[in-house]
């Protein structure tokens, strides 16, 4: 928080003038700034807006004059949305592959499962979106790419491709980190008594393979989810998602401070929040895991 | 054990290429090592030699990829090829000052963390150094250009404010290890003075993480610094920079992919040359094959 | 002889290294296990006792390993062609594990009481409180205080010696004719050391059961165990009842009985082995301590395979001098 605040304070420019324009009168502006409380001490804004916080109060765009909160409350929805999804989706697929590959662990298959996820992750998201709105929104009209339509099953043509790419970049990210994991475990001793115990097949999948190795990936995970929550904000550009990761990047060109404190706010209690999640969920996999 | 051949005496370089080659992870670097050099010199080189300039308008727009451009032309009827390699020293360039520059710092703050006795110096710069770490990098920088305004330099800046906390925490890490270490002992009770202990023998053992770290924050900076450009927050144009090619491209994906499609490629291979190369290094760490 | 728990015969165990590289890490293991015997097995790193371990529970295709000749065979069945449902039978039920060692024995994300419901069950169905209380009663065996709350921690709230503890009773659940234990005491205090091997002479004594004690401590296993077996280089260099340990006719167990460091004369010359042992799969011809013996001549390395010769009951030796050096 001290930090999303400290960094409007730290910018060598004005948000008022450059709010209202290079050609603006000067007593415009002084009344635009006076408006917006700019006028008063750095101590005295921070405390304003950290007050604001607590009474739910973020501010008002200074392009549109729309309540800061209100406008995240409408495009977070979204964007939850198709996170949730696409780590769903993600962790369906990266488990089989990973723990499947992991323990197998044939030479062949593991060097072409490394090679092509290093791919993956190396490609930047935006140029796999566009290569994919080439092949599906350009040649055939499976994905519209303008226009998005939020009610139920229509949304869906907009979302699958977006969803679908987040899932493939996420996958590669699981199901390496996953890999590496199952083949530290498969290596352990516990492996060979839980062999010896005649335990049967499935059990001995998720007790003495999976179990032990998810608890690293999921940290990890936690740590890799601020990553995605960048990941989002290029997708739902290129795909022209009112999702909140467009909103900070229109917020950002128009120079709308307040707007981009708010979303930075939010972001910053996601990522703390997510990693919480992530060490509690580790946690009840691993109890050595300290949290 | 077949890996000692490689040090024998009389093993001809060729021979001790091939063992290396063949030591877990070889070829990956090799690959690595030879696609990023390729692409680094053809980005040095062809603007200098190549038959147009960034700038020029050589002919229609939107010409579709021919011998005399490989490549097609873009919307004002520029040369793309000529683009694509004139945007490697840019691309490359700011990635390389983007990384260079916040581990010189942070490995320095680092050291200075695990060296300092002060409560409160480590206290606050260790909480600064959580805070920053604590924010999503491509998130901040979007952010942040809000305030300083878009722009190449900015993101040099920007970039540096943001990861140099990355590197101070595995140095601080690093450091401290190291300070236990037998060996600094030693150097203290030779009487060496403090600045040469930390020159010679505690800069060297905290830096060898930093800068295996460093490498695969380049790919992550290379896509950061693209992605940026990417949505017009840092290359302008006509600066030819990969990520405003795409950008520029999405207009015209329909009529004209190659817009799109090469750019990505150039930068599919800068970013694919060094992930190769780190996971070529940490199989040899590892030491499986 | 007939009547042996475990005959074990020219036992060769290779290793896939890669797709055309086969490394030989067992190459000639020889020796019975009698039913009740308390037998141990020696050698230094690389002569191949784990791998020997792992052929008697079936898990050496684990590390890319395989019985490549020889005969292994336990209670009458030939386990070199033993089927999964015949290793279903025997592994866990008739031939309990030891890990070799105790910290990553136990599974670190199961409580300890559904680790020993598994070892009682063995895959098979079984009434909750018969297994809970069979739990309770082996961990009172192994003289585990407060079993109810044992049964409910994790591994990583045990000590090493607890959690060794804990890893013998899931071994005996089901009363198995054979133990084999791999170095079960690696990694523990000197005290608790102690405490394990007592616990294992206990439970040989109140089972009947036939333990191997793996190890590479000599004076240890001369003290706990009735019979040894000596493992150089893959190969079974001698077999002899401990108390007859100072009567060694193999130059090998001699220089590891001497190369003990002596606590009751400290000041004595600290005598070790010379060289190293050759590198696995690298094998010399002839006798592989051939290089570090003090008795060696070029017949000893001769390209033919040594064999065991008969020195009296129960001791047999794999040196083609002793008779030799030792005399009659």
């Amino acid at each position: 928080m001290v930090i999303a605040f400290s960094l409007i304070r730290l910018s060598p420019g004005d948000p008022a003038a450059a709010r209202l324009g290079a050609g603006a009168e000067t007593e415009a502006v002084e009344a635009l700034r006076e408006q917006l409380g700019l006028n008063k001490g750095a101590l005295e804004q921070f405390i304003n807006y950290m007050a604001g916080i607590f009474r739910g109060d973020l501010g008002v765009s200074l392009v549109n004059g729309v309540d800061v909160l209100e406008t995240i409350q409408r495009t977070f929805p979204l964007t939850l949305i198709y996170i949730t999804l696409s780590v769903l989706f993600a962790f369906i697929i990266s488990i089989p592959v990973g723990t499947i590959i992991g323990w197998s662990n044939k030479a062949t298959a593991v060097y072409i499962f490394r090679g092509i996820t290093a791919i993956i992750i190396a490609t930047p998201n935006f140029f796999i979106a566009m290569v994919a709105i080439l092949i599906f929104s350009v040649q055939r009209n499976w994905a519209p790419v303008f226009g998005y339509v939020s009610e139920f099953p229509e949304n869906l043509k907009y979302l699958w491709l977006p969803i679908a790419i987040n899932t493939l970049i996420l996958v590669a990210i699981i199901s390496r980190v996953l890999h590496t994991s199952v083949v530290d475990t498969r290596e352990e001793e516990f492996v060979e008594t839980g062999i010896i115990r005649g335990v049967s097949r499935p059990r001995f999948f998720w007790f003495y393979i999976l179990k032990p190795s998810l608890a690293p990936t999921v940290v990890l995970m936690s740590y890799m989810m601020a990553t995605m929550l960048g990941a989002t904000v290029i997708l739902e550009t290129i795909f022209s998602l009112p999702g909140i990761g467009r909103e900070l990047v229109g917020a950002v060109l128009a120079s709308d401070y307040p707007m981009v404190q708010g979303i930075l706010l939010m972001f910053g209690v996601i990522t703390v929040l997510l990693s919480f999640i992530g060490d509690l969920l580790a946690y009840a996999l691993d109890r050595r895991v300290k949290i | 054990m077949s890996s000692n051949k490689a040090f024998r005496e009389d093993a001809t370089r060729r021979e001790r290429l091939k063992e290396w080659v063949s030591r877990p992870g070889g070829f990956g670097i090799i690959t690595g090592v030879v696609m990023f050099a390729s692409i680094t010199l053809v980005g040095f080189i062809y603007p200098l030699v190549g038959p147009y300039g960034s700038d020029e308008f050589v002919g229609k727009s939107l010409e579709a990829p021919s011998l005399a451009h490989p490549m097609g032309l873009d919307q004002l009827g520029r040369d793309v090829m000529t683009r694509v390699f004139s945007a490697v020293p840019i691309d490359i360039g700011i990635a390389f000052l983007g990384v260079s520059i916040p581990l010189v710092i942070g490995t320095i703050v680092g050291i200075l963390l695990g060296l300092s006795k002060n409560k409160y110096f480590k206290s606050i710069v260790s909480s600064l150094i959580d805070g920053i770490n604590a924010f999503p990098l491509l998130i901040i920088a979007i952010a942040m250009v809000a305030f300083l305004g878009p722009g190449l330099f900015n993101v040099v800046i920007i970039l540096t404010i943001m990861n140099w906390a990355r590197y101070a925490r595995i140095a601080r890490t690093r450091a401290v290890v190291v300070l236990q270490q037998n060996y600094i002992e030693a150097t203290k009770l030779m009487g060496y003075s403090r600045r040469r202990v930390i020159r010679k023998h505690i800069a060297p053992n905290v830096s060898s993480e930093s800068l295996a770290y460093a490498l695969s924050d380049f790919i992550l900076v290379i896509i950061i610094v693209s992605g940026l450009s990417f949505l017009g927050l840092a290359a302008r144009p006509p600066t030819a920079e990969w990520g405003s090619m795409i950008a520029d491209g999405r207009t015209f994906l329909g009529e004209a992919w190659w817009l799109t499609v090469f750019p990505g490629l150039a930068l599919c291979w800068a970013a694919i040359s060094l992930s190769f190369i780190v996971e070529g290094l940490s199989r040899r760490d590892r030491g499986n094959a | 002889m007939s009547n042996a728990l475990v005959q074990i015969d020219s036992l060769r165990i290779d290793v896939k290294v890669t797709r055309t590289r086969r490394l030989t890490i067992v190459n000639s293991a020889t020796f019975d296990v009698e039913p009740g015997q308390l037998l141990g097995l020696i050698g230094e790193s690389g002569s191949g006792k784990t791998m020997l371990c792992r052929s008697l529970v079936g898990t050496l295709y684990r590390r890319g390993a395989y019985i490549q000749s020889g005969s292994l065979t336990f209670g009458g069945t030939d386990l070199v062609n033993a089927s999964p449902k015949d290793w279903r039978d025997i592994r866990g039920k008739r031939i309990g594990y030891i890990p070799q060692s105790a910290l990553a024995g136990p599974n670190p994300v199961m409580t300890i009481g559904a680790q020993m419901a598994e070892a009682i069950k063995q895959g098979e169905k079984m009434d909750n409180s018969y297994v809970r209380a069979r739990a309770l009663e082996l961990l009172e065996i192994v003289q585990i205080r407060r079993p109810e709350i044992v049964l409910k921690q994790y591994p990583y709230e045990l000590s090493g010696g607890m959690k060794q503890r804990v890893m013998i009773a899931c071994a005996i659940a089901r009363e198995p004719q054979l133990i084999v234990a791999d170095e079960p005491t690696t990694g523990l205090d000197v005290t608790v050391q102690a405490e394990i091997m007592e616990l294992l002479r206990q439970i040989r004594r109140d089972l009947n059961t036939s333990i191997i004690l793996v190890s590479h401590d000599l004076p240890l296993i001369n003290e706990v165990c009735d019979d040894i077996v000596i493992m150089h280089a893959g190969a079974t260099v001698e077999k002899i009842p401990s108390e007859q340990i100072e009567k060694t006719r193999h130059p090998y167990t001699q220089a590891l009985y001497n190369s003990r460091i002596d606590l009751v004369e400290p000041r004595g010359k600290l005598i070790t082995i010379n060289g190293q042992p050759p590198t696995v799969g690298d094998w010399p011809t002839g006798c592989r301590f051939a290089a570090r013996c003090d008795y060696a001549q070029p017949q000893c390395s001769a390209d033919v395979e040594i064999p065991l010769a008969t020195v009296g009951t129960k001791h047999v030796s794999a040196c083609i001098r002793q008779a030799e050096i030792w005399g009659k």
